[in-house]
């Protein structure tokens, strides 16, 4: 060992230490690399899209272990974008928190819902804009948000919450009612989804054209769970589908319609509202 | 009365010292111990409370599962970068430390084997570092469980007084939040973080027994760090930047078998998002971690073995 120390120079006795230990760990790294990230302990790497978006400084915090505090900061820069109603920073700092944090549902549904919802919104009332660009920017402010949701989607596609809001936009924004069914009905069936997701699957596939017989029959199941199901909205939709699909007046439900109900308090024998809520 | 003769000869006396000591090396650990506590180390722990403290009070529009989710995220964050950091700088004073101060010559001059200083050294670094993580998890944890603790009791206040929700959804609501405050968990983030700060340790501590000054260790082994963070990260850009040139791929191949891989080290960031622990893929860090140790004190032995002073 010392004549080996004596003849080989140092630095070439460490490169070969280092090249050896560094060939056998190689494998090892690659194959523990593979286990925490499929364990979802390890983030994969940032797009080459959010590299190239991110500023300097965000790059190298990246790089250097700080993914999330950078992830953070530049949520807390979002918020800085909304306040002042910059959409086209805000999509952008979301662009690169996703591509950080691509597990993360919130970030995915905060996306969804500033440039979905608030930013749509901002183009509904916002006279600064002429009314033609308002309506090409509430467009795309939408399919941003929609576009947020499918990489979303692709990433946690379990995801309940990003349904939920994406469902939202074509709710309160688009007031796609086939659109809003189908995600509804995609969230419903994914595990911890809320009560009301199938409920609200059913309303709107009710609205949308075509689909009225597919909407009573799910209705008509929800009904027959008992009564924590049956909600004024639910009997109400049910005696709407009743009525267009011209069901038989023995095959209905009897439960009064709740709008007629509600103008006609004194005509009506049940004491309780649908839902059990007693009338004061 | 003349005096007694000795009876064993210098030669004899050496080879009675034990080859190997945990005593002389956990002295020189107490000793670098009270070395970095007399270099004021731990007034950075002033910084990191003040940060989640800030953190704490930010007010954005946020549900109180994602405020907990940020605090913990940035407290978190902010503990690794401490701790790394912290590794860098320390290990990369105290060799130099203790060759101006001369205290370097006067331990090496005692029957202490230089692997025992080196392990002595990296030691007393690991036990300052553990101190303050684990000082860090205190201030967070009581920070994370305050907040908890508030927001569960103005949650089920609120859901009880709208009378409109059963206790199975208040119970799930709670859930939301309880996930996303203190677990146990997070412990096993916090011990990620050490385990990254000690092959941080162990990489600074062999270039410091070559460097010439702290300042060009702390500058080398924060540059070491930074690549062995990113070149996994950056390796599928800088290839499709460069169209999969070949010198590209030779170049990221070398750095990657050279420079240790750290961005394995950041498993915490999964653990403290909330997925589950793998306990076999925590005990494999700490295999790797233990790894990384042996080679680089095994390195540093190399050249520090018989180096004049």
């Amino acid at each position: 060992m010392k004549t080996l120390l004596s003849k080989v120079p140092r630095v070439v006795l460490v490169l070969v230490v280092l090249a050896v230990t560094g060939l056998v760990r190689a494998p090892i790294e690659a194959g523990l690399r593979n286990r925490l990230v499929a364990a979802n302990l390890l983030l994969p790497p940032p797009g080459q899209t959010a590299m190239e978006q991110m500023s300097q400084s965000a790059l190298m915090g990246t790089l250097g272990g700080l993914r999330s505090l950078v992830a953070t900061y530049l949520v807390l820069e979002a918020f800085e974008h909304f306040s002042s109603k910059d959409w086209e920073q805000l999509a952008q700092s979301y662009n690169v928190i996703t591509s950080l944090e691509p597990r993360d549902e919130s970030h995915w549904v905060s996306a969804i819902w500033h440039l979905g919802i608030n930013a749509t919104a901002n183009m509904q009332i916002d006279e600064r804009i002429p009314s033609f660009e308002r309506e090409r920017r509430f467009r795309e402010y939408a399919a941003q948000a929609i576009n947020f949701a499918e990489r979303g989607l692709q990433q946690n596609p379990q995801s309940v919450d990003i349904r939920m809001q994406l469902a939202e936009v074509y709710r309160e924004k688009l007031k796609d009612n086939c659109e809003t069914a189908r995600v509804y009905g995609e969230a419903m069936i994914q595990p911890g989804a809320p009560g009301m997701a199938r409920r609200f699957h059913g309303y709107f596939l009710a609205r949308c054209p075509g689909h009225e017989q597919e909407a009573y029959d799910f209705l008509i199941g929800l009904y027959r769970e008992g009564l924590q199901q049956r909600k004024p909205t639910l009997i109400k939709e049910i005696k709407n589908l009743e009525e267009f699909l011209k069901i038989p007046v023995l095959r209905r439900i009897p439960e009064d319609d709740p709008d007629r109900r509600l103008g006609e308090p004194a005509k009506s024998t049940n004491p309780t509202l649908p839902g059990g809520v007693e009338i004061p | 009365m003349s005096e007694p003769t000795p009876t064993h000869s210098p030669r004899s006396a050496a080879a009675a010292v034990a080859p190997f000591s945990l005593v002389r090396i956990w002295t020189i650990a107490t000793g670098t111990v009270t070395q970095l506590v007399r270099m004021k180390s731990f007034y950075f722990l002033l910084a990191f409370a003040v940060v989640i403290v800030a953190i704490g009070n930010i007010n954005i529009p946020s549900t109180p599962a994602k405020e907990l989710a940020m605090l913990k995220k940035v407290s978190f964050g902010t503990m690794d970068l401490f701790a790394w950091l912290f590794a860098i700088v320390s290990t990369a004073l105290l060799i130099p430390r203790d060759q101006e101060d001369r205290t370097l010559y006067t331990i090496l001059a005692k029957p202490v084997r230089r692997i025992e200083y080196l392990l002595g050294k990296l030691g007393g670094v690991l036990i300052v570092i553990a101190t303050s993580l684990a000082l860090m998890f205190a201030l967070c944890a009581a920070l994370l469980y305050a907040r908890e603790t508030i927001y569960v009791a103005e949650e089920f206040t609120a859901m009880q007084a709208d009378g409109r929700y059963s206790p199975e959804d208040i119970d799930s609501q709670i859930g939301l939040i309880r996930a996303q405050g203190l677990q146990p968990g997070l412990l096993v983030a916090v011990l990620a973080s050490f385990l990254k700060a000690t092959v941080v340790a162990a990489v600074t501590i062999f270039f410091s027994t070559f460097a010439s000054s702290s300042l060009f260790t702390i500058i080398v082994s924060v540059l070491v760090f930074l690549i062995g963070h990113a070149h996994s990260l950056a390796t599928n850009f800088w290839l499709a930047e460069s169209k999969h040139n070949a010198f590209v791929e030779i170049v990221v191949k070398v750095v990657k078998i050279l420079i240790p891989n750290f961005q394995l080290f950041s498993f915490s960031e999964g653990i403290v998002l909330g997925e589950k622990i793998v306990p076999a893929l925590v005990w494999q860090m700490g295999g790797l971690t233990g790894g990384y140790v042996v080679v680089f004190l095994l390195l540093s032995l190399l050249v520090f073995v018989d180096k004049e002073f």
